[in-house]
């Protein structure tokens, strides 16, 4: 053991490069699709944990040699990758490009959910046959598994190198990944291209399941969402659709997170870097190692979020409408369905608040769950620890949202595109993670316990009457105010930024100004929904809001269709009651859940009520 | 065979039991010849996690339960009307536990509801079922302030304040360990725990040389070891679950460290030895069942698991069938109506239960206490009894 005082340190970077190379695994296909199809693919981490589960048929069932189980699951996630983009991805490319974004969230959905009920969802040891033998290093060792997935992460990486540079077909993908339609209209055959980009990319995707599961002794279905959310994160620091920037980037990953929990322990990793993140977002847009003058990856104008015609509700139905819902209690006693609803209710405050920042201005939230939880936050610690009354905590927790939210998404103004929606699942995370640090503030890990309901002169508002009444009333006025405002001087402006934000600015439009706005008006929103959340929960701690609620929210927006306002209220109802209703279906809903959800992107990418 | 050790610990999760008719069983030796329970049935609800992140615990439960009741129902079921479940899945969500405590309170049949999972899972729902005056019977949640959410909120989940300290024994007194570094699940139970066991340690003369919380999805804990390493310690404390304390175990020797190991009870499952591999041999644990212990309730539960399962029970499933044997015992005492099941709570006494022999709940804070133990070390792969003898400082 090495008893100088670098010992420690030299552990703590050989440490990061271990974790990194692993991270370096995923992060390399996912900057190859970015690169031909400008896609952040989530369902990439689903395509690695079908590579473990298909490594653990092989070896535990098969008892296959090695190098034959490697060829298999390369295969077979190939194999898949290709299905996935015939399937799911080719019928979808010439809608919105915000459609193919959500269906990869349907089809790693369904791939979770079918390794769930196929493999059980306990987890299972993937036993590795490499050798044990391990070369110490440091106060440490590594072992043959760590050399051979550096091994494989740098090979395929040098791999793929050679074949976009030096072959025809890798040809063929550069020049799809500049201009599509220009490399069409050459005779490439762009279908060709992103199959074969796609076999690739999830070939490489399930070696790594494997390695990965063979590293850990451990597979289990949810396997896929952390890890893919690392990779995404390792190859936005290398530049996206960069492939050797995606190794670099992955490495400087390991080492922040090494570094952080040196320095400051463990719980403050994914602190760590999700701030690296949007650090380097904000200070190198393209990624650290990209050429310095490169196009902007992201289309100027607003091909983002296609046009389409809105359906228009008459407004004497509107108005039917509201007065129907608000009635629906004095007929309707039966409390299940009035909680359902009124759930449905808080979760279109939160996809209104969404709808206004992705659909009306174009910037399109990951991390909106972190504005429910400052909202929650916000009020019950007022209410408990400052004493004020409930009824003033929640709109206060408005504001305080309002002022934070808008904080922590200011310094990702300047970014576009895919990069706003990183930046934002980085504040998302971030505000999770100061949750659980904070703990003279937060409690903590432990939570917040006796939130008092919310009353008026004395009385709690806690029957089921109420629990439906009082989101309902909050929603049909902030959703009658964003009408308003959509329809105002103020809302022209916003969908201005979204359509073309150079033109924009040319017409004198302060960029800044105006999304700061819109932020501000959806952390309000937000907050005063997640501040109610708490008031009935009555308990919230760090993982009251995770991120999959922030994919919920989007998903509602997206299915109401961007901007519009009546579409949130419908995708917060369809979604929040999709679910309920299958519920006799049990272990099989959340897999009915994502295939609905896939349908509905195929053959309504526009939303059930269009884009405004 | 060295006599089991009594003593208590604690989980995330945990259960109670009651059932005159499974001890019947139990203690007899075989099936006691009661008619096969017939007629309308008794149900209970369970909001739990199918699907989602936290499935595999779900999926546990559901094991416990359905052998509980093969054996209630074989036996006469509750007085002669057979029980059943209704289980509603939450995901672990909140959002989707309040839903289906609506659901269950406004269903007459429902008689009583366990679970869910997680505390905020669980605790979002606890003022409905209050003010509905349906008991929640959380058999896994362990938050210090779960049953103060109200009358009808019931808990025989092991409580830290009985089951830390026993750990602390096992790693202080037993294994002579001073200088101790400490990882915990960043989580409501594994705080609370922490909390208790440092305080615990101190006072049997250790000094906690570190502390390190980390998330449930944590996979790499090379850095965080290397810094456990720094500090020095003589022995490492786990308050993990079985798949992450299995990945620490992995990641120990790698970086260079190999002093002895105490975990708490929830590592144990047969799933702690399959991940862990030879990483795990000479673990320490306290569990709160140990299938060669001859406690009837024990034995009752172990076979009976082996022979329907064809594989190792774990502490979830256990816990699980204890929730049971509770509900059977309170249904029984109490009736069809809600409010007199709540009532039975306190009079059902030495229910028969895997985790705490019999159990009894306390009116004032509405759990179980007196958890049992046995002192633990994995041996060539396999749980065996702790033989008393201290592993030799190495490093």
């Amino acid at each position: 053991m090495l008893p100088t005082t670098l010992g420690p340190w030299l552990d703590y970077t050989i440490n990061g490069l271990v974790i990194g190379n692993i991270y370096a695994l995923l992060a390399v296909g996912l900057a190859l699709i970015f690169g031909v199809s400008h896609l952040i693919n989530f369902a990439h981490g689903s395509v690695y944990m079908v590579g473990a589960y298909i490594g653990w048929l092989c070896v535990t069932k098969l008892a296959l040699p090695l190098p034959v189980t490697f060829v298999t699951v390369a295969a077979g996630c190939g194999l898949l990758g290709a299905v996935i983009e015939r399937v799911g991805l080719r019928p979808l490319r010439n809608a919105p490009r915000i459609a193919p974004l959500l269906a990869t969230i349907g089809l790693s959905v369904v791939l979770d959910q079918s390794a769930q009920l196929l493999f059980s969802p306990d987890p299972r040891a993937l036993p590795t046959q490499l050798p044990t033998w391990r070369i110490a290093i440091g106060g440490g060792s590594i072992g043959a598994l760590d050399l051979l997935i550096a091994g494989v992460g740098i090979g395929s990486a040098g791999l793929l190198y050679g074949f976009l540079r030096f072959t025809k077909l890798g040809w063929a993908v550069r020049a799809t990944a500049l201009d599509r339609d220009a490399a069409q209209q050459c005779g490439v055959d762009v279908d060709k291209v992103n199959r074969t980009v796609f076999a690739i990319a999830s070939a490489l995707g399930g070696v790594s399941g494997l390695l990965v599961g063979m590293y850990y002794n451990t597979i289990d279905p949810n396997m896929g969402f952390q890890a893919g959310l690392k990779g995404i994160v390792a190859q936005l620091i290398g530049g996206v659709g960069n492939v050797p920037g995606a190794i670099a980037g992955s490495l400087l990953l390991g080492l922040i997170e090494s570094y952080g929990i040196a320095l400051f322990g463990t719980s403050y990793r994914n602190l760590f870097a999700f701030v690296a993140l949007i650090l380097i977002l904000v200070l190198r847009p393209n990624g650290l190692f990209a050429r310095a003058r490169r196009l902007p990856p992201e289309p100027l104008t607003g091909t983002f979020i296609a046009p389409s015609r809105p359906l228009v509700l008459p407004k004497w139905a509107v108005w039917a409408l509201a007065a129907a819902a608000l009635a629906l209690p004095l007929v309707v006693q039966q409390p299940y369905l009035l909680q359902t609803l009124g759930n449905a209710w808080l979760y279109a405050l939160l996809a209104l608040s969404l709808t206004l920042v992705a659909g009306t201005v174009g910037q399109v939230s990951l991390g909106h769950a972190g504005l429910l939880a400052i909202g929650a936050y916000a009020s019950s610690l007022l209410a408990l620890d400052a004493g004020v009354p409930v009824l003033l905590a929640v709109p206060l927790a408005g504001l305080v949202a309002a002022a934070l939210g808008t904080a922590l998404v200011y310094p990702a103004f300047r970014l576009r595109g895919h990069y706003v929606s990183i930046a934002t699942l980085a504040v998302g995370e971030i505000v999770t993670l100061v949750i659980l640090n904070w703990e003279s503030l937060t409690r903590g890990p432990i939570g917040v316990t006796g939130i008092p309901p919310l009353s008026v002169a004395g009385k709690p508002l806690v029957s089921g009457q109420w629990v439906y009444w009082v989101p309902l009333v909050v929603l049909l006025a902030f959703a009658a105010l964003q009408s308003r405002l959509l329809n105002s001087h103020l809302g022209r402006t916003l969908r201005a930024i979204r359509e073309d934000d150079v033109a924009a600015r040319s017409y004198g439009v302060d960029l800044n100004r105006y999304k700061g706005l819109a932020f501000a008006v959806a952390g309000f929103i937000a907050g005063v929904g997640g501040a109610l959340m708490a008031h009935f929960y009555s308990y919230i701690n760090h993982e009251t809001f995770p991120a999959p609620v922030s994919m919920l929210a989007l998903t509602m927006v997206i299915l109401g269709g961007l901007g519009n306002v009546a579409g949130a209220v419908l995708g917060a109802a369809v979604l929040v009651g999709l679910p309920e209703l299958f519920r006799a279906a049990a272990e099989y809903r959340m897999l009915i859940y994502g295939v609905v959800l896939l349908l509905l992107i195929r053959f309504r990418p526009q939303g059930l009520l269009g884009t405004v | 065979m060295p006599e089991p050790v009594l003593s208590r610990r604690s989980v995330l999760f945990h259960t109670l039991a009651g059932g005159l008719a499974l001890a019947c069983i139990a203690m007899s030796g075989g099936p006691a010849k009661a008619a096969e329970a017939a007629g309308e049935p008794l149900w209970f609800g369970v909001s739990g996690p199918l699907t989602g992140p936290s499935a595999q615990y779900g999926a546990q439960w559901k094991k416990g339960f359905d052998l509980a009741l093969d054996q209630i129902n074989a036996a006469g079921g509750v007085k002669g009307r057979p029980l059943r479940y209704v289980f509603e899945d939450s995901q672990n969500d909140p959002r989707q536990s309040i839903a289906i405590a609506q659901k269950f309170v406004a269903d007459p049949k429902i008689l009583i509801e366990l679970g869910d999972f997680s505390s905020p899972a669980s605790m979002a729902a606890s003022p409905i079922y209050q003010r509905a005056g349906l008991v929640q019977f959380g058999f896994t949640n362990s938050h210090p302030d779960f049953t103060k959410g109200g009358d009808f909120i019931w808990s025989n989940s092991i409580s830290q304040a009985e089951e830390q300290p026993n750990v602390a024994d096992f790693a202080v007194t037993s294994l002579k360990l001073k200088r101790l570094a400490v990882l915990h699940l960043n989580t409501d139970w594994g705080r609370t725990s922490k909390d208790i066991f440092v305080k615990a340690a101190k006072e049997r003369g250790a000094e906690v040389v570190a502390t390190e919380g980390y998330l449930p999805d944590e996979k790499d804990f090379r850095s965080t070891l290397v810094r456990v390493r720094e500090a020095n310690p003589d022995g490492i404390v786990l308050i993990s679950y079985y798949a992450d304390g299995a990945a620490i175990a992995r990641q120990l020797k790698p970086v260079g460290l190999n002093q002895p190991v105490v975990a708490v009870g929830s590592v144990y499952s047969p799933k702690f030895l399959e991940l862990g591999g030879e990483a795990v041999n000479g673990v320490h644990t306290r569990a709160n069942f140990f299938p060669a212990e001859p406690r009837p309730e024990v034995q009752g539960f172990v076979a009976a698991y082996r022979a329907k399962y064809q594989e190792e029970p774990d502490a979830f499933s256990a816990y699980a069938y204890d929730a049971v044997l509770v509900a059977q015992r309170v249904i029984e005492e109490g009736g069809t109506d809600r409010t007199a099941i709540r009532d039975a709570f306190p009079r059902v006494k030495d229910i028969p239960s895997v985790i705490f022999g019999k159990a009894t709940f306390d009116p004032e804070t509405r759990r179980v206490s007196g958890v049992r133990n046995v002192k633990l070390v994995v041996k060539d792969g396999a749980f065996a009894l702790w033989d008393g003898s201290i592993p030799a400082a190495t490093n």
